[in-house]
């Protein structure tokens, strides 16, 4: 198309890059904190950016492996539920007053703990090819009983000091869940750009029949996404729960939906195949910052109030915004 | 004769029947006082929101779609009506209002559903955060209270022993068993569930069946708030969070595929006692609330695990 | 090298017999051409030789070895490969992870992807095709025909001894198609086998050194290219003894002046063009071509299933209004029996009964709902008049055979006695019975005064049962004639596409 307009071009680009979700996204981060700041210097404040940095890291670890379930084409809506369950075995498994092991034991069996709950979900998702929605509702609903059922109907208080590191220890200067993030991240980017596994599974969920005639060994796939997001789950209960003093039984519950919300306005279609890790950390970042930056934007106390209310609207403009991209793509 | 036994056995109501009756012997084996009409009647008082709404998901799942977005409906519209009648409107204006939000609800899924061509379960997860933020956020989540007399007597009256909310789910079942087997629409909504593209093709109005169906969940979700505000004279932005878990659970176990097509009210009849009956009993005999919630879980997942074997199949 | 032989393969599918004994060899280092008209058997044989089917008997050996059937990636492995006319591609990844997906290229043992070596390989291979679009475009965005070069880069990758090319030039423009050859003609020097399945004439003679023609599931013949002319191929294609069309009697039909569907200017690119027809009470319109022709788009417009750019529509002298429905030609009189019976003609799991009945409950509804009784006598009624062979009414539609079915699709239409009946190939995958008594219906139908208009690939079917023909060719008409005067080399002659000229 010819133009001779050098500002017309300009805004094409623009607009190309806009329809980059995570630019998009990026974008509108800056000018909210933007706004915020003009409104409330004291957001800008490095105590408060690191607050919102560590509130975002476990969000962010799940992220990184939920957005490869939904690039599969499905759902996992447990998460949250596992976070409870591996909350709770870990205070049981430090609490001196409970099995009293090493915060070094307990480490690495929460981690095989999230790994088999993981698993479960793939073994019944990949293999018995039950709808994942089905098995992680159950999941959603039989978890949160066991972890009610570890809990004991107390709470535990006596977190020991190794533990408690995790969560509150840093190590130059960050604190150690955000170099667990960015861990995280940087091993995703290999996964996703730089190894088979990555391609294949953007390939089963891009087209399950074409990948099925080009041999791909989809159910392992499936099964391994879900066991590593089942790993992760069990990476972000390690870095968040320590910060607290006490681990009670609620622990997770609406996680799966912050999850999900920000995999989705993070820009991975619901429908498989796409997906991109920019746009998912982005959306972390704002969708964690939404209670916070409401405080700050002094509309008052009874503004958080509309956390969720602003949670569920993202993710319905994120649905909007998918379909208009695709009638635009197929007309 | 192998055949015959395997076809009666292929229908899920059949099993069902058997597992139901084995449980209740099991269950009166275990604790005889359990079953006397006394106390099932003391217990059956917060089944009947879930039973109602099992209605039109039982439909809903019928034609291959769902709804997570009941239990958030319930809420909105519980506050709608809390939130009405604590700025002085009389009581059945705000049960109207409420009423009409849960249509509208309803409407908002349907339309994404049928115009803009979103997966079912996406739009109801996302209607799930929307509706309750908004109830939440309205509210503040603070809890309302102090309904007239007159209302509450509705959660607590009742005839030959069953309350109100008994008959008023009695009466909607036969309304709905009318519907599916004397009503045309339900051939079309099992037609729907086996096959939308054929049955487009054979001239049914599929996008406005399946917009009702979404809109009949949403009123059933507000019937349920103004039920559980009767009975317990409160209204809260937390009502109704886990009950779409029990409901499905309840319409998985029926029978009713999750693919569509397949399924019976009869079905979800017996899948509503099974787990009202577990959890029930499970409370009961260990007196540990978090035990229902294991078995509720694991009860979906057996339900559809078992579905699969049986070999239901995801229609084209 | 190596030579492929498939050995007395038979196919069936439900009653009908898709292949019967067909042999076929193709040699090293030369290209084979594969011809016959719609049904003829070649899409099943090319199924089964790269493995998406299995034979139900005969075997197939390359080199003397027999080949994994039935499994796509195994046969693709021994370095059979086929690259089909409806390219399966990852339409979110790109060029690159398209042509490498299933095996990607990776130093350190599978840790780290050889991006800069996959992409340099993947950049000769699309320029050795002809093709500079950029390799970083999601492959659903580009055209079908650069998806086709997609997937021929895809085969090419593999290192294949056998290519098997399912009418690759159908949507390629002249400079593709050179490229195609090109590439082809290389191919055949380093001593790879080709299988050429096309319509294109000229493109047989040009290409192959053999050309195998089937013929209702038969093999024909396989002879040189050399030593055949194009009407003689064509004569091969269509080689059967002619049946006198005993039609005569048709001819005395009264016909009413005013047609019961009359079309102007009907379009929608790049589907079909310029349709002009029209369709009197009591007659039967014929309407033949190649697959993809356009036939179906065509049927499914007017039966408002899919919009239309532009055209007229008249229905009874009454004008179809703009963005009609299925719901509106329904009422007006019109029904269609659908091409893929088993997608989109039948609710397979449901019963007979409500197969037959689902387009009508409306009408045999009383005030208060439906009443069991008129549908029960309806479907009675129907099961008896189509004779549809089944236990009982309740049993499932899956149960029957395939010309039952087709007799409950027919049979939902029938009741609403339509004045226009659309027909999109009533007898595929239907036994010789099942299709007599499917004749017989139509005829019925039209001597009733409905107007019919017929869409089948089936030559004698076509001849028989029609009282004029068109025939379509890449969406516009070709021509029209009395059945009388049609023989099957006219309406193949027409079918064939033209040469390469006529596109850009």
């Amino acid at each position: 198309m010819k133009d001779g307009f050098q500002g017309l071009r300009l805004g094409k680009w623009m607009l190309g890059l806009l329809k980059q979700r995570a630019a998009g996204l990026f974008c509108f981060t800056f000018l909210a904190l933007g706004l915020v700041s003009l409104i409330n210097p004291a957001f800008l404040a490095w105590g408060n950016l690191r607050d919102i940095a560590v509130q975002a890291a476990p969000v962010c670890i799940i992220s990184c492996g939920l957005m490869l379930v939904l690039v599969l084409g499905e759902i996992d809506i447990s998460v949250g539920s596992m976070m409870g369950v591996l909350a709770a075995s870990m205070g049981a498994m430090v609490s001196a007053t409970r099995w009293g092991l090493s915060p070094w034991i307990a480490v690495i069996l929460t981690l095989i703990l999230g790994t088999l709950m993981g698993a479960l979900n793939g073994w019944l998702i990949a293999y018995l090819r039950v709808p994942s929605i089905m098995v992680t509702l159950g999941m959603l609903t039989a978890l949160r009983g066991v972890t009610e059922v570890i809990m004991g109907g107390t709470w535990i208080t006596d977190l020991p000091p190794g533990i408690r590191y995790l969560g509150t220890g840093s190590w130059m200067g960050l604190p150690i869940c955000l170099w667990v993030c960015a861990g995280v991240i940087v091993l995703s980017t290999w996964l996703i750009h730089r190894t088979p596994l990555g391609r294949r599974i953007f390939a089963i969920g891009s087209q399950p029949r074409a990948a099925h005639l080009a041999g791909l060994p989809i159910q392992r796939v499936k099964f391994l996404v879900f066991a590593w997001t089942g790993f992760l789950t069990a990476l972000a209960t390690l870095v968040s729960v320590p910060q607290l003093s006490v681990v009670d039984s609620g622990i997770g519950v609406g996680m799966e939906l912050l999850v999900v919300t920000c995999v989705v306005v993070g820009g991975t279609s619901v429908n498989g195949g796409t997906g991109h890790l920019s746009g998912v950390v982005f959306a972390v970042l704002l969708m964690t910052m939404i209670s916070t930056l409401l405080i700050f934007m002094k509309l008052g106390e009874n503004a958080t109030y509309w956390s969720r209310a602003i949670q569920g609207l993202f993710i319905l403009g994120a649905i909007l915004l998918d379909h208009l991209v695709r009638s635009k793509k197929s007309s | 004769m192998k055949t015959k036994w395997f076809s009666w056995l292929s229908h899920p109501e059949s099993l069902l029947s058997c597992l139901t009756l084995v449980m209740l012997g099991w269950i009166y084996k275990e604790d005889p006082t359990f079953l006397q009409w006394e106390v099932q009647k003391e217990l059956s008082t917060h089944i009947w929101e879930t039973a109602l709404m099992a209605l039109p998901m039982t439909l809903i799942i019928l034609t291959g779609g769902i709804d997570l977005s009941i239990g958030s409906t319930m809420s909105l519209c519980a506050i709608t009506a809390g939130m009405l009648h604590q700025h002085g409107v009389p009581l059945p204006m705000g049960c109207l209002a409420a009423a009409l939000v849960g249509l509208a609800g309803g409407w908002f899924n349907g339309w994404f559903i049928t115009r803009l061509k979103v997966h079912p379960l996406i739009i109801t997860l996302a209607t799930m955060a929307a509706f309750r933020g908004i109830a939440e956020g309205v509210s503040q989540a603070r809890p309302l209270s102090g309904f007239p007399k007159s209302f509450t007597w509705l959660g607590q009256a009742s005839w030959l022993g069953i309350p109100l909310a008994g008959w008023l789910f009695l009466g909607c079942l036969a309304l709905c068993a009318w519907i599916m087997h004397g009503h045309r629409l339900g051939r079309y909504i099992h037609a729907i569930g086996y096959n939308e593209v054929a049955t487009r093709y054979s001239g049914i109005r599929v996008n406005r069946i399946l917009l009702g169906l979404y809109c009949l969940s949403g009123l059933s979700a507000s019937i349920a708030a103004i039920l559980f505000m009767a009975r317990r004279n409160t209204a809260k932005a937390d009502i109704g969070a886990g009950v779409e878990l029990g409901v499905i659970t309840a319409v998985v176990m029926g029978g009713v595929s999750i693919f569509g097509g397949r399924g019976s009210l009869f079905g979800v009849c017996l899948g509503l006692v099974l787990i009202h009956e577990t959890r029930e009993f499970v409370s009961w005999h260990w007196s540990r609330d978090e035990l229902n919630l294991l078995a509720l879980g694991s009860l979906l997942i057996l339900s559809v695990v078992f579905q699969q074997l049986l070999g239901h199949k995801r229609s084209s | 090298m190596s030579a492929l032989q498939a050995k007395q393969i038979s196919r069936s599918y439900g009653g009908t017999r898709a292949l019967s004994e067909v042999s076929i060899e193709l040699l090293p280092g030369s290209i084979h051409a594969l011809c016959g008209e719609n049904g003829a058997g070649k899409s099943t044989l090319i199924k089964i030789l790269s493995g998406v089917e299995t034979p139900d008997s005969g075997e197939v050996t390359l080199n003397g070895q027999p080949i994994p059937l039935g499994r796509v990636h195994a046969v693709e492995q021994i370095g059979i490969v086929a690259v089909h006319q409806e390219p399966v591609v990852f339409p979110h990844l790109n060029t690159v992870d398209n042509l490498f997906v299933g095996r990607e290229q990776s130093k350190v043992g599978g840790l780290w992807l050889n991006k800069k070596g996959m992409r340099e390989q993947a950049c000769q291979i699309m320029h050795s095709l002809g093709e500079t679009f950029s390799l970083d475009i999601p492959v659903g965005q580009l055209s079908l025909a650069q998806r086709q070069m997609v997937s021929m880069g895809r085969a090419l990758l593999q290192e294949c001894r056998i290519l098997i090319l399912d009418e690759p030039t159908a949507s390629l423009s002249a400079r593709e198609s050179k490229s195609l050859f090109a590439t082809m003609d290389r191919l055949q020097q380093q001593g790879v086998g080709i299988l050429y399945v096309s319509h294109r004439l000229e493109e047989v003679f040009q290409l192959a050194q053999q050309v195998t023609i089937l013929r209702d599931g038969q093999c024909a013949g396989t002879q040189p290219t050399s030593s055949l002319s194009r009407s003689e191929l064509i004569r091969m294609m269509v080689g059967r003894p002619v049946e006198n069309p005993s039609r005569q009697q048709k001819k005395t039909k009264s016909k009413s002046d005013k047609p019961i569907l009359k079309i102007r200017g009907m379009r929608r690119d790049p589907v079909f063009q310029d349709i002009h027809l029209e369709i009197h009470a009591g007659e039967i319109l014929g309407l033949s071509g190649l697959v993809g022709a356009g036939r179906s788009e065509i049927a499914r417009a007017i039966f408002g299933l899919d919009p239309v750019d532009e055209g007229e529509i008249w229905f009874e002298g009454r004008c179809l209004p703009e963005g009609f429905t299925i719901q509106d030609t329904m009422a007006m009189g019109m029904a269609m029996v659908p091409e893929d019976r088993q997608r989109e003609g039948l609710v397979l799991p449901a019963s007979v009964e409500d197969n037959l009945t689902l387009p009508s409950l409306i009408e045999l509804s009383g005030w208060m709902g439906m009443h069991r009784k008129p549908r029960h006598e309806a479907s009675r009624s129907l099961i008896e008049q189509m004779g549809i062979k089944t236990a009982s009414r309740a049993s499932s539609a899956q149960s029957l055979s395939g010309g039952n079915q087709q007799k409950i699709v027919l049979g939902k239409w029938v009741y609403r006695q339509p004045r226009l009946f659309i027909l999109d190939e009533p007898t595929r995958g239907v036994d010789v019975g099942a299709k007599e008594e499917v004749h017989r219906m139509i005829e019925q139908l039209a001597a009733g005064g409905s107007a019919i208009l017929l869409i089948s690939s089936d030559m004698p079917e076509i001849l028989r049962l029609s009282d004029r023909i068109l025939t379509l060719c890449q969406g516009r008409i070709k021509g029209e004639i009395a059945s009388h005067e049609a023989t099957q080399e006219i309406l193949l002659q027409w079918a064939l596409p033209e040469e390469r000229d006529a596109l850009s």
